[in-house]
């Protein structure tokens, strides 16, 4: 395994041949690019952090869906206390 | 069974209040999640954007804090009426407490790794609170080991309501009274108060509803766990179905 020194290249040269191939076009980045790269790419980890998030949300409320439906078929209630 | 409601009218309110209390949760924790990134702290050397850790991984620890109260509250209950439906409770609080325990660990040993261990490989370095955090985890751990070893419920119940009791007698020390004691990475030891006059207000903005959020989010999955075992319980009582 060849383990790659960690090295800034943002002013380098490029680090690998996939980059060296690819012109990475430095202007006219459209609004979106805009957002997203500022801050060292911050927000690109927020987003990929919120679509998690959503798949948790959906689950939850999923479960919470399929228990209230077996409680009203086992003829029971959620429990009455909240903790 | 006290909290066992067949389709009545305060079924139906518990059943709403639910829904409301859970949907306020999901909109809280998308909010901190935007804060958490969104606002823009001081960049300090060692810690750069790692910081906003501050956000994730403490929490963790008053999550598991809150699942051992509310855990302790329900043995106690256990051991003055008897109650299964506490005892459920009081196992699945547990159970929480070693899930947000373990999540803690993990991501105190992340945090570390890549930024006061840097250069030296090392993933868990012995610091008290880390230690000490891991043998909570382990003590609640001996509360599901203790479990499986009795059949019947009732004896099984009480006995795992009084060791829990002395679970939750430790986990204080163990989590902030010893660690402060000792030399330690983290804020608050050797008798420094846990947040330092040099972290940033906008952090506490974010950081306060992280812990009300990350509670909020361990309420939500105790109760959807309560509920199931409940469940099933009911579904024991009525084989036929």
């Amino acid at each position: 395994m060849i383990i790659h020194p960690i090295q800034d290249t943002l002013q380098g040269a490029a680090p690998d041949s996939i980059q060296a191939s690819t012109s990475v076009p430095a202007q006219g980045a459209d609004g979106l690019e805009r957002v997203m790269l500022a801050d060292d790419k911050l927000f690109v980890v927020l987003a990929v952090v919120l679509i998690i998030w959503a798949g948790i949300v959906f689950f939850i409320w999923r479960t919470d869906r399929r228990l209230r439906n077996l409680e009203r078929t086992v003829g029971s209630g959620i429990p009455d206390e909240t903790i | 069974m006290s909290d066992w409601i067949l389709g009545s009218k305060s079924g139906e309110f518990a059943i709403k209040r639910y829904t409301i209390i859970r949907n306020v949760i999901l909109v809280w924790m998308t909010l901190v999640l935007l804060g958490a990134f969104l606002l823009d702290i001081p960049r300090i050397v060692i810690l750069e954007h790692t910081a906003r850790n501050l956000y994730f991984h403490v929490p963790m620890w008053f999550t598991m804090m809150a699942a051992g109260i509310v855990s302790a509250y329900h043995s106690v209950r256990v051991l003055a009426s008897g109650d299964p439906v506490r005892d459920v409770r009081a196992s699945e609080a547990a159970r929480l407490a070693i899930f947000f325990g373990i999540l803690g660990l993990l991501t105190g040993m992340m945090w570390a790794r890549f930024t006061w261990y840097l250069g030296t490989g090392l993933w868990w370095n012995f610091d008290p609170k880390q230690s000490m955090a891991a043998v909570q985890v382990l003590i609640y751990g001996g509360y599901f080991v203790l479990r499986s070893t009795i059949d019947d419920p009732r004896k099984r119940s009480r006995i795992a309501a009084v060791y829990n009791l002395f679970a939750f007698a430790t986990l204080p020390f163990l989590l902030y009274v010893l660690p402060r004691q000792m030399e330690s990475l983290h804020p608050g030891a050797e008798g420094n108060p846990a947040f330092s006059e040099i972290t940033h207000p906008i952090m506490r903005v974010v950081f306060y509803p992280a812990v009300i959020g990350f509670i909020g989010l361990f309420w939500i999955l105790y109760t959807q766990r309560v509920r199931e075992r409940l469940l099933r319980k009911k579904l024991e009582y009525q084989p036929e179905m």
